[in-house]
């Protein structure tokens, strides 16, 4: 029996195509592949069986041909009805079996594509859930609108999926807006709050100033007190939503300031004993912040003390900048009370989930010294309470503003005055600070390759700054020059508190420019150095400094005005040339209409001009 | 327009004074032109405000000068400076006018004296 034999392999390969296209079919997508295979196989077995049923009826019908062909004449008929039959037996069976054998294959076929697909889209669920999800939350927390975040999305896998997600990106957002909008409201009205607290208090201040009567007084010095802590918890709430917080103060406040600032703001402040001798102030911008944490610190000490034992306060200068103990004699914490107060302070999540509504201080102490770099501990005092510790770290404090360098305000002057003497002990170093030391680099310093003539460039500008005893010795000219430039030299330039130079009120820029330029001088000239350049100086022709100096600020100022940071090198590479051209320098300037030497500075010939 | 404030320090004045609003020597012991003269140095860990009223003080100083001086109102001048005279380290001079003139003796008696000179 050959046939059965040979019609499988057509069959089978009829069949395999079919599978495979529906396999093919099958990938790109689990959706859109489904009726792909169920049609691509049906068609494929369906041709495949007739294929397999005409190949074998060929053959059946050949090999019945062939046997009657050869059978005798008269066996013939029977042979002919005998292969008849079998053929069609054969037939049948071919193809019932080709059948079966395609279908299996092509129910293989689905059941694996059925496989695949449900791999497929719990792969895309797992995705879907664990990057879909929290990728939109994310930018929706992140301020996104519904539609940014799920334009942003990769694409859902079903449109199942599309609509969950559409769902959660609108609810998210919705929450996201009413948080929003609650702490922009809360925020908006602690600062009406402050504002109203901060008026209020100056208000009081000039009320206390006009009432000199004792009874008036008292009432006043109440309601300020009361003023005062209404501010606090504003002040608090500002804190927490993320609003600016409270004042900022124009100048560094010393550190009693600070500690009296901070305990004016509590009830009992009439309870604590500050215990400072500490002569450092803290940075203005910092100030009001470390008073707030102080203050929420102490009311804890004083709320938690019994009323009538007092809170004491010291302060230690250490290295690491100062630091502040608030220790109370109440109620002994806990390890776990003590443990659960660091972390309150030194939390670093942003949420208000873990605030209870009525033990605010702790987290607004956290946050503050999240901001500002404060550090801040407790532990079992020696007073037999707790004991919390506040470092501030060093480049908030700073030295006292000094009278000499001149508060803008006579009116305010005046207490600054007092305290300033008293906390500026002689004994300090002047330059002891950071915050306000004046950098040399500020002045746009001169390229590496201007070193030698930097001595050159120190002597004249302090020949300018010392202008007073060469006065005398090169007569009235030099004097004039000196009295002229002495009363166009800038007062001692200030450096805020971001190192950068400060435009005094009324004064130009182009005045902070050429004080910027003359600050390498009076910074980096220790006294020998002024020695050294005021004999320069008096090596050189006083005319050449007389021509050059009242054209060269004024035509300068301009330049530099314009230019910015250029004219500093160009004023090195200037004075460099002209110490040893003084003489030629000096003809130039006794006779202006003279031709001039082939040496001018761009200064000298607008003066010529 | 200036802020509200701006340049004023932050402690109130009820932390100056510690709360009080009455001097504890009187309230007649310091008048607006009573001279006061300090007679210690400030030490360390003083408040502030006594060391500076100890600094100004050097020299006599008239109760509102100081008050000018420290730019606090004079009855918290006064609170302060009760409690350095409860101390002993300042002392109140009060200007003897007053006292001058009541010490000198009546015009009528003077006459008396005059017309009784001139009899003589």
């Amino acid at each position: 029996m050959t046939s059965p034999e040979i019609s499988p392999p057509p069959a089978a390969g009829a069949g395999r195509p079919a599978a495979g296209t529906g396999r093919t079919a099958a990938g790109p997508g689990t959706a859109t592949a489904a009726p792909g295979t169920g049609t691509g196989t049906g068609t494929g077995t369906g041709t495949g069986t007739a294929l397999a049923l005409l190949v074998s009826a060929a053959l059946a019908a050949a090999a019945c041909l062939a046997a009657v062909y050869a059978a005798d004449e008269s066996a013939r008929t029977a042979v002919a009805w005998g292969g008849g039959a079998a053929g069609v037996v054969l037939c049948v069976a071919v193809t019932v079996a080709a059948r079966a054998v395609l279908t299996g294959r092509r129910l293989r076929a689905a059941l694996a594509a059925g496989n695949a697909r449900a791999a497929e889209r719990e792969r895309a669920e797992t995705y879907f859930a664990d990057a879909v999800v929290p990728a939109v939350v994310d930018r929706l927390r992140r301020g996104g609108s519904a539609e940014t975040a799920l334009a942003e999305a990769p694409a859902a896998a079903s449109e199942t999926q599309r609509r969950v997600l559409v769902t959660l990106a609108r609810e998210v957002h919705k929450g996201e807006n009413m948080r929003a909008a609650a702490m922009s409201a809360c925020a908006n009205a602690a600062g009406r709050v402050q504002a109203l607290a901060t008026g209020m208090a100056a208000d009081l201040r000039e009320m206390e100033h006009r009432h000199a009567d004792e009874d008036v007084l008292a009432d006043l010095l109440h309601l300020d007190h009361r003023t005062a802590q209404a501010g606090r918890i504003a002040d608090s709430i500002a804190v927490l939503t993320g609003a600016r917080s409270g004042r900022r103060w124009a100048k560094p406040i010393v550190m009693e300031s600070i500690l009296r600032g901070a305990m004016g703001r509590i009830s009992g402040y009439q309870r604590v004993r500050l215990h400072s001798a500490s002569e450092v102030a803290i940075a203005g911008h910092a100030a009001e912040g470390v008073m707030h944490a102080l203050a929420e610190l102490m009311d804890n000490a004083a709320n938690f003390s019994p009323p009538t034992s007092e809170v004491h306060v010291y302060v230690e200068e250490v290295a690491a900048g100062v630091v502040i103990t608030i220790e109370d004699g109440g109620l002994v914490m806990g390890e776990v009370a003590l443990r659960r107060a660091q972390q309150a302070v030194s939390a670093e999540h942003n949420d208000l989930s873990t605030l209870s509504g009525t033990r605010l201080g702790l987290a607004v102490v956290g946050r503050l010294a999240r901001k500002h770099g404060l550090s801040v501990s407790f532990r079992p005092s020696a007073h037999g309470g707790t004991g919390v510790l506040v470092r501030v770290p060093r480049e908030l404090v700073t030295e006292p503003r000094r009278p000499e360098s001149g508060a803008p305000a006579p009116a305010a002057a005046a207490p600054a005055t007092s305290r300033g003497l008293l906390s500026a002990a002689p004994g300090t170093p002047p330059a002891g600070t950071h915050t306000r030391q004046p950098e040399p680099s500020t002045s746009g310093g001169p390229a590496p390759g201007h070193d030698g003539n930097e001595s050159a460039r120190t002597g004249e500008h302090e020949s300018a700054r010392t202008g007073e005893h060469e006065a005398a010795r090169t007569g009235e000219h030099e004097a004039a020059r000196t009295g002229e430039y002495a009363t166009a030299a800038p007062p001692p330039q200030e450096f805020g508190a971001s190192g950068l130079p400060k435009r005094r009120r009324g004064q130009t820029l182009a005045a902070v420019a050429r004080a910027s330029a003359s600050r390498p001088s009076a910074t980096g000239s220790s006294p020998d150095a002024t020695g050294q350049s005021a004999a320069l100086d008096r090596d050189r022709d006083p005319a050449a400094a007389r021509t050059k100096r009242p054209s060269g600020t004024r035509f300068g100022d301009f330049r530099r005005a314009v230019q910015g940071a250029a004219p500093s090198d160009e004023n090195a590479t200037e004075s460099g040339e002209e110490t040893p051209a003084s003489g030629a320098t000096g003809r130039h300037a006794t006779a202006p209409g003279a031709p001039s030497p082939a040496r001018s500075s761009p200064f000298s010939e607008d003066d010529t001009e | 327009m200036t802020r509200p404030g701006r340049d004023e320090d932050p402690d109130r004045l009820y932390t100056v004074t510690g709360g009080r609003s009455r001097s504890v020597a009187g309230a007649d012991t310091f008048d607006l032109v009573t001279l006061v003269v300090s007679e210690s140095a400030p030490v360390r860990g003083m408040q502030s405000e006594h060391a500076a009223i100890l600094r100004i003080c050097r020299f006599p100083t008239a109760v509102v000068e100081l008050a000018s001086d420290l730019g606090l109102p004079v009855s918290v001048v006064r609170i302060l400076l009760g409690d350095l005279l409860a101390q002993g380290k300042i002392t109140a001079r009060h200007p003897r006018r007053a006292q001058t003139a009541d010490a000198l003796p009546d015009p009528d008696i003077l006459k008396q004296v005059l017309v009784g000179l001139r009899n003589i």
